[in-house]
């Protein structure tokens, strides 16, 4: 269905925007970034116009779409990454919640809890880690469901990747998800996003921790 | 095909799959889990090792066993066209459905407090949540969230803004078009069956609290 062109419009930053991009970089995609400026978004012109008065907001043509998840779900149904029948997309369904659930533990310890939860959050890290790591090892493939990257590995492996600069050894313990990483790293067009300005120069998160 | 659901005996995050398939007509089993059971039980730790994530709901169409509620609604959705009428629609659908996850993280959050006391907060903070929902089924268009047709989102949103009535009935006052929505699901034959039934009326929303 993809119309394009695709357009992201958020702040500086990689936060609920990080996976959608490595997948639009993956799945060789075009996109426009429309920077905003977090001074001229409390004006509040912009969120007033957003559906839920939050960004990401994300448009294939004349759609305008909001809220992150639903945003990777268009992506997987445009560029079939949603697994090839019924039983894989409801399986790359549980996946991408999964993930969602650690996105969403990841950024309480950012934004409410770094100072004093950082160090018990990485000591808990393996016990959150450890269904991915089963998925990923019984599957076998390098991919969390069927044989090639659905929207779900896209968000595991930019997770990941943050999770990565927290604490570098994280993932050591978890052999599987070490080599997801790698592998994802190593393609082609993932390789050149990564290694760009444009995915540099953007902190992850909005206070800048990490 | 059989289906079964897997599930403490409340309401909790499991309601709204029994709404969607009573709406539907689609016979189901229900396996019910006490929470005695679930503690003593190896089914905790096979969910865990299964490999997922040790959790309710379960949800089994025949030989497929799935977990997280979501991914259950999801799978259920697209096998009952419940989820659009194409891609676009779909897409507009996942929007309304996580801004209503949203909400509903917050009120379970809520629930599980050890008291009221963030209670005046939340009803303080929740006609800016509801909003989008009134503006969304405001207008000629009104009928259900997105398209012409029930979907996905409009279960999740009805059975949230049941629970918001019991919690605190003066909250759709100033929404007309929820409250018209609302009126007019509850309408449907089956759901108007189910919700006044002693199945729906008799099972609390949480354990131990309120219904």
């Amino acid at each position: 269905m993809h119309v394009g062109p695709y357009t992201i419009t958020y702040f500086g930053v990689r936060g609920r925007c990080g996976a959608m991009r490595i997948m639009m970089a993956d799945q060789g995609q075009e996109w426009k970034e429309i920077l905003m400026d977090f001074a001229d978004w409390t004006k509040g012109d912009l969120k007033a116009s957003c559906v839920f008065g939050q960004l990401p907001k994300f448009e294939d043509g004349g759609l305008v779409l909001y809220q992150s998840n639903a945003i990777l779900r268009h992506l997987g149904r445009n560029h079939d990454a949603y697994g090839k029948d019924g039983k894989e997309a409801a399986r790359i369904d549980m996946m991408c919640d999964g993930v969602e659930d650690l996105r969403l533990k990841y950024g309480k310890m950012i934004y409410q809890e770094y100072d004093t939860g950082k160090d018990q959050y990485i000591k808990d890290l393996p016990n959150h880690l450890d269904k991915f790591e089963a998925v990923m090892a019984k599957n076998k493939t390098g991919f969390l469901v069927g044989d090639k990257p659905s929207f779900a590995d896209y968000s595991l492996f930019e997770v990941l990747l943050n999770h990565l600069v927290l604490c570098s050894s994280c993932l050591d313990t978890s052999p599987s998800l070490k080599s997801f990483v790698e592998k994802m790293s190593a393609r082609p067009k993932i390789k050149a996003f990564l290694g760009s300005d444009a995915y540099k120069k953007l902190p992850i998160n909005g206070n800048g921790k990490q | 095909v059989s289906l079964t659901l897997t599930y403490f005996p409340v309401r909790g995050r499991a309601e709204v799959i029994r709404v969607m398939l009573k709406d539907q007509g689609a016979e189901f089993d229900e396996k019910v889990i006490t929470m005695e059971m679930w503690k003593e039980s190896t089914l905790k730790a096979s969910c865990v090792s299964n490999p997922l994530f040790g959790q309710l709901p379960i949800f089994e169409d025949g030989d497929l066993t799935l977990y997280q509620t979501n991914a259950i609604r999801r799978h259920l959705a697209r096998k009952l066209g419940l989820y659009g009428k194409d891609q676009r629609e779909a897409a507009l659908i996942d929007m309304m459905d996580e801004a209503i996850q949203d909400l509903l993280n917050k009120y379970i959050k809520l629930m599980f407090e050890k008291d009221d006391s963030g209670k005046e907060g939340y009803l303080k903070a929740l006609p800016t949540d509801l909003k989008p929902f009134e503006k969304t089924l405001s207008g000629d268009k009104g009928s259900f969230l997105v398209g012409d047709k029930i979907s996905l989102a409009d279960y999740a949103l009805v059975i949230l803004l049941i629970h918001h009535q019991v919690l605190s009935p003066p909250c759709l006052h100033a929404f007309p078009s929820l409250q018209s929505y609302l009126k007019r699901l509850c309408a449907r034959p089956n759901l108007h069956a189910y919700f006044h039934s002693d199945d729906f009326k008799n099972r609390p929303i949480i354990p131990g609290k309120r219904t």
